[in-house]
């Protein structure tokens, strides 16, 4: 059983032909490709945390639904939106960065 | 029997977190076939074409004109991105599981391949060297081609195919159960009444999956698949024998077959005619007439892209031939095929085109078909 690096590192090292450009700029089409890569990573943890919130709500014998309402008030809210806040700043640095563009 | 979907001994071992990925990608795939590329001859009239009469003074005249008018329109060039981007995606979705089991995958090959009792049977010509005008490129991206060969009991060109196609077609919102093998098999029935082949031929078979479901309709059939391959080959033979279908699996090029005058009641090819040159097309159908018997049927089934409605349409169809590695995409678009059958040697009231039905989703086929007089 190969690792998942080096598998993909075998497939990469097989395929052939240039990637014709289709953006007016290359930087932006790359910038583009990663972040649909991110995207379809955002769905498989999305299915991740599916699975195990299905589990925790069939172990404590309700129904999913039920589990995905609740709503944290008071203390755990607060963390919750500084850790939202917190990952919109790392994600959205460059917007904030005082480093101008030169 | 199904083609797509079915459980095997060789198929990938895919973890759920990998199928979540092809998912997404089938996801978002669909998207863009459905939600923004239907908006790319309104974004060439928007966009691309005032760009163009604005930079020229005119009209764009040719194809190729039209294809720069496309590429000034900046819609255009964000779905063409995002296409190629999603197209790269399918291969690394199935690339991946197919990498990380491969061991195992080689192993359950090897095991079927050299079991001592077998249905059907695999010959590979080592003096033969895969059809490079396809063997050369990455056709549709998949890395290595489908003529690749990694040597002993290797099987990863037909994984790859067999699973990128899968997620590919789910994209193209091409249905779970349809099954190109049904189609011919419903337009035999309706248009050669009472006609079952004892023995016939698949060209271009790739991992087999028409074969093999051809092998399950008719179990008295004696059936013979050939592709370029080995690697493919292999695959598709060791999903034949773990699926328990007969099939007689070839490393042949259709334009030069080693079977005999007259040996098959039915040859079919199921999406070769857009993969191949214009030489090498009229060879493999003078090929296919050559082997079938007289009173026999010739099918060559393909992509529905032959009668785009306008130029703009049929340069917006042509988008694979510059992003997706399908070099003969529009020579196969734009063929007289009707005149190739004829100058291979079939009367003119023995071809007849189709426009068929797919058994499962909106999706719509090509084909031309051919009937060997005497
Ligand atoms: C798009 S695939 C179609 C596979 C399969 N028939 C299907 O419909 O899923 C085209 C296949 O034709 C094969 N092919 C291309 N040129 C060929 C040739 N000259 N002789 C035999 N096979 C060829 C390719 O290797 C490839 O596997």
């Amino acid at each position: 059983m190969t690792s998942s690096v080096e598998a993909l590192t075998s497939l990469l090292a097989t395929a052939r032909g240039n990637r014709p450009q289709s953006m007016a700029n290359r930087e932006a089409e790359d910038v583009l490709n990663i972040t649909l890569a991110v995207l379809v990573e955002l769905a498989v943890a999305n299915d991740r945390i599916d699975r195990l919130e299905r589990m925790v709500a069939d172990l404590r014998g309700e129904p999913v639904e039920e589990l995905r309402d609740l709503r944290y008030e008071g203390e755990i809210a607060q963390q919750r939106q500084e850790a939202t806040d917190a990952l919109l700043t790392r994600a959205l640095r460059i917007m904030i960065d005082p480093r101008a563009q030169s | 029997m199904r083609v797509r979907d079915l459980q095997h001994a060789v198929l990938p071992r895919v973890t759920s977190e990998e199928r979540s990925r092809q998912e997404a990608v089938v996801s978002l795939r669909r998207l863009l076939n459905t939600r923004v590329r239907p908006q790319n001859i309104d974004a060439y009239s928007a966009e691309g074409l005032p760009a163009f009469v604005e930079a020229n003074g005119r009209q764009p005249q040719s194809p190729d004109e039209v294809q720069e008018a496309f590429l000034m329109s900046p819609r255009y060039r964000r779905w063409s991105a995002a296409n190629r981007a999603a197209q790269e995606m399918i291969w690394v979705s199935v690339g991946e599981p197919t990498y990380r089991d491969l061991d195992r995958m080689t192993q359950a090959a090897a095991d079927l391949i050299d079991a001592p009792q077998k249905l059907g049977s695999l010959t590979l010509d080592p003096d033969y060297d895969p059809s490079p005008e396809v063997a050369d490129l990455d056709i549709h991206l998949q890395p290595g081609g489908y003529g690749m060969d990694r040597g002993e009991h290797d099987v990863v060109a037909g994984a790859l195919y067999e699973c990128g196609g899968n997620v590919f077609s789910f994209g193209q919102g091409i249905g779970r159960g349809d099954s190109k093998a049904s189609v011919i098999i419903k337009l035999l029935e309706s248009d050669y009444e009472g006609f079952v082949p004892g023995k016939m031929l698949d060209m271009g078979c790739s991992a087999g999956a028409a074969s093999a479901a051809y092998a399950a309709h008719w179990p008295d059939a004696e059936v013979h698949a050939i592709d370029i391959g080995a690697g493919m080959l292999r695959y598709a033979h060791a999903r034949a024998e773990s699926l328990g279908v007969a099939v007689h699996f070839h490393q042949m090029d259709a334009s030069a077959l080693t079977f005999e005058d007259d040996s098959f009641d039915l040859v079919v090819t199921h999406n070769v005619l857009h993969e191949i040159g214009a030489d090498k097309r009229r060879a493999m159908l003078r090929e296919a007439l050559r082997v079938v018997r007289p009173g026999g049927v010739v099918i060559h089934q393909d992509v529905d892209i032959r009668r785009p409605p306008s130029l703009i349409h049929q340069v917006e169809r042509d988008w694979d031939t510059h992003f997706n590695g399908e070099a003969h995409w529009a020579t196969y678009a734009t063929a007289d095929l009707i005149a190739d059958m004829h100058a291979a040697g079939f009367p003119r009231e023995a071809i007849v085109e189709h426009d068929l039905a797919a058994i499962h989703g909106a999706n719509r086929w090509y084909a031309i078909s051919g009937k060997k007089p005497g």
